[in-house]
């Protein structure tokens, strides 16, 4: 009953627009002062120092840094050009191209909104000097850039691994094939588009030039290589890789001469800012946590759900409804913090793997920023393209339908995303 | 004099974030090498955790001070304007209600913990790394408070902070 009632103070608070970490924090002290008086107020000093120092967090400033300082514009273009040598010479060939360079900054950047924000600036303005519509050159890079939450690193990928007490590595790998599937599923209806609107062919195939731009992009293309070889032959830990990431893009700035203290300063400052927003709901979730932990509410929510039914696919069709629905209405992080620490006793009581349910939420998340109204990447997107946001969306549906095809795949086929995960770690 | 003292906190909050970035990056880079050469740092994990601990609350401060904290104003802004005004006083007290607390509460804690020091580094004291939680909520207040009239009047006109783009309409 009194978690009832938080629970409607926290919905209420976050409609009113307190910021949603802290929404979860009143709610959880309302909650604690409720069950343990207010001696227990004193408690909120302790809990929220500790909730922002998970050591496994560490990599989320890290993995934002790297990526910002990849955004500088001489490494972006580089990366365009030797994808465009590559895929060109097809119909709708830039379009296939931004799905391309995606899949490539996805494996830098951890995030999607910095994905779009650093190729939509250069890809969307082209597209449509080419010829496409706003909002389908708006559609296509937003739907590419949600390739970055599914593609290792992933910030929402780490949050989850915190919450689930889940190996951060192995949902890296995990992520690895379903991210190319959707890139190739986006491609292929990127081509119908372009078959049936007859999109520009960019350029003849033609070796000397993908040789060319090759060599001009190797150094980019050395980072994934760093950061996910890094991670994938256990050589570093996913923390270290995120240092080594941060390293390893100031010296390909350097490289190219891209790189300048001013752009390095503001990417420090992007990288604090965004470590702080999604720390603060962290934090909260610690103070949320030990009342969860105290009322054993989500143990009695599996228990719930178990008696109606212990049909795991089943299970996992009702939380993937559930979490398409909050992904309308919540950024991922704060989706993943406010639900997965409820819902990972079920997953446990059912015998779902912890790594592929990770997988499945962060599919569900990456959806959840392609559709309004809470919808970063998609509002992004559009704001960059100067489109419509519903026009954009009746495009983007039909790149929606991909990713949501890979998430069926992913969520009934456990062996697509978890036969690497068993591959290098062994099967548990 | 309200704007230029909320400018020299803004560009003070930066530098101070910026320096934690640095500091943190770099703690990070020289204790994978150690590690890689069999000489892993003893104090690591406890100082790196201390260090996100400050990102986060004097990030935070600067975030308010911003208003880039993670919210949903979809329905907000869709109240008539007597009830929004309501709405926003409302949110407004309670998150700078709950930021007294916090840096009552972690006053409290420096009271606690006044003569502990690190496990790792016996010469910093705990009270000293846990100084971010009075300091940062502080902070935090005094940003919500200078950056309210901005978020207000935002409020008042139905324009997001969080998406500003005019492109929202149903065309």
């Amino acid at each position: 009953m009194l978690l009832g009632v938080m629970f409607l103070a926290m919905v209420a608070m976050i409609f009113i627009n307190v910021p949603i970490g802290i929404a979860l924090a009143i709610a959880a002290l309302l909650g604690q002062v409720s069950f343990h008086g207010t001696n227990s107020l004193v408690t909120v000093g302790i809990e929220m120092y500790r909730g922002a120092t998970g050591f496994a967090l560490i990599s989320i400033p890290m993995f934002v840094l790297a990526g910002a300082i990849m955004n500088a514009g001489g490494i972006s273009r580089r990366l365009i050009a030797f994808v465009s040598a590559i895929i060109g010479f097809v119909r709708g060939g830039l379009a296939m191209v931004n799905i391309g360079v995606s899949l490539f900054f996805a494996e830098i950047s951890g995030s999607a909104v910095a994905d779009v924000a650093a190729l939509g600036s250069v890809m969307i303005p082209e597209m449509k000097k080419r010829g496409y519509s706003a909002p389908f050159a708006a559609a296509v890079t937003s739907s590419s850039a949600s390739l970055a939450i599914i593609i290792p690193p992933s910030i929402p990928m780490i949050l989850y691994a915190v919450s689930a007490n889940a190996s951060v590595e192995q949902l890296f790998v995990a992520g690895l094939v379903p991210g190319l599937m959707g890139g190739l599923g986006l491609m292929f209806v990127a081509y119908l588009f372009a078959r049936r609107y007859n999109f520009p062919v960019e350029k003849a195939f033609d070796f000397h030039d993908l040789r060319t731009t090759f060599v001009d992009a190797l150094p980019a293309l050395m980072l994934p290589v760093i950061i996910l070889g890094g991670i994938f032959s256990g050589l570093v830990t996913a923390t270290e890789a995120a240092g080594l990431a941060v390293l390893a893009s100031v010296v390909v700035g350097l490289w190219y001469r891209d790189f300048d203290l001013k752009h390095l300063r503001e990417s420090m400052l992007d990288g604090g800012l965004q470590t702080a927003v999604v720390m603060i709901l962290v934090a909260a979730s610690v103070l949320m946590g030990d009342l969860l932990t105290v009322s054993q509410v989500p143990q009695k929510l599996a228990a719930g759900l178990v008696a109606l039914t212990d049909n795991k696919y089943l299970i996992l069709m009702i939380l993937n409804v559930f979490f398409l629905v909050i992904g309308f209405f919540l950024h991922s992080a704060a989706a993943i913090i406010l639900v997965v620490p409820i819902i990972i006793p079920l997953i446990e009581t059912v015998g779902i793997n912890p790594v592929h349910f990770g997988l499945i939420v962060t599919l569900n998340l990456a959806i959840g920023q392609q559709t309004p109204p809470v919808a970063s990447v998609l509002i992004t997107s559009c704001s960059i393209a100067k489109a419509d946001i519903w026009e954009t969306t009746k495009v983007n549906i039909h790149f929606i339908a991909v990713l949501l095809t890979v998430l069926m795949i992913c969520t009934y086929v456990p062996a697509v995303p978890m036969f690497l995960v068993d591959l290098i770690y062994g099967t548990p | 004099m309200i704007s230029q003292f909320r400018r020299t906190l803004d560009v003070t909050l930066q530098w101070v974030v910026i320096g934690q970035m640095i500091a943190l990056t770099i703690m990070v880079l020289v204790a994978v090498f150690y590690r890689k050469f069999g000489a892993s740092l003893s104090w690591y994990d406890e100082v790196a955790s201390v260090m996100l601990a400050w990102i986060t609350y004097y990030g935070a401060a600067l975030a308010a001070l911003r208003r880039q904290h993670l919210g949903f104003d979809g329905v907000l802004l869709r109240l008539p304007i007597p009830i929004r005004m309501t709405a926003v006083a409302i949110a407004e007290v309670l998150v700078i209600g709950f930021f007294l607390i916090l840096a009552w509460a972690g006053w409290q804690v420096l009271e606690v913990v006044g003569d502990e020091n690190l496990i790792s580094l016996p010469w910093i004291s705990v009270s000293f790394t846990q100084s971010v939680i009075p300091i940062g909520a502080a902070l935090f207040v005094i940003c919500e408070l200078l950056s309210l009239p901005e978020s207000w009047t935002a409020a008042r006109v139905g324009r997001s902070l969080e998406h500003p783009e005019p492109h929202m309409t149903r065309s």
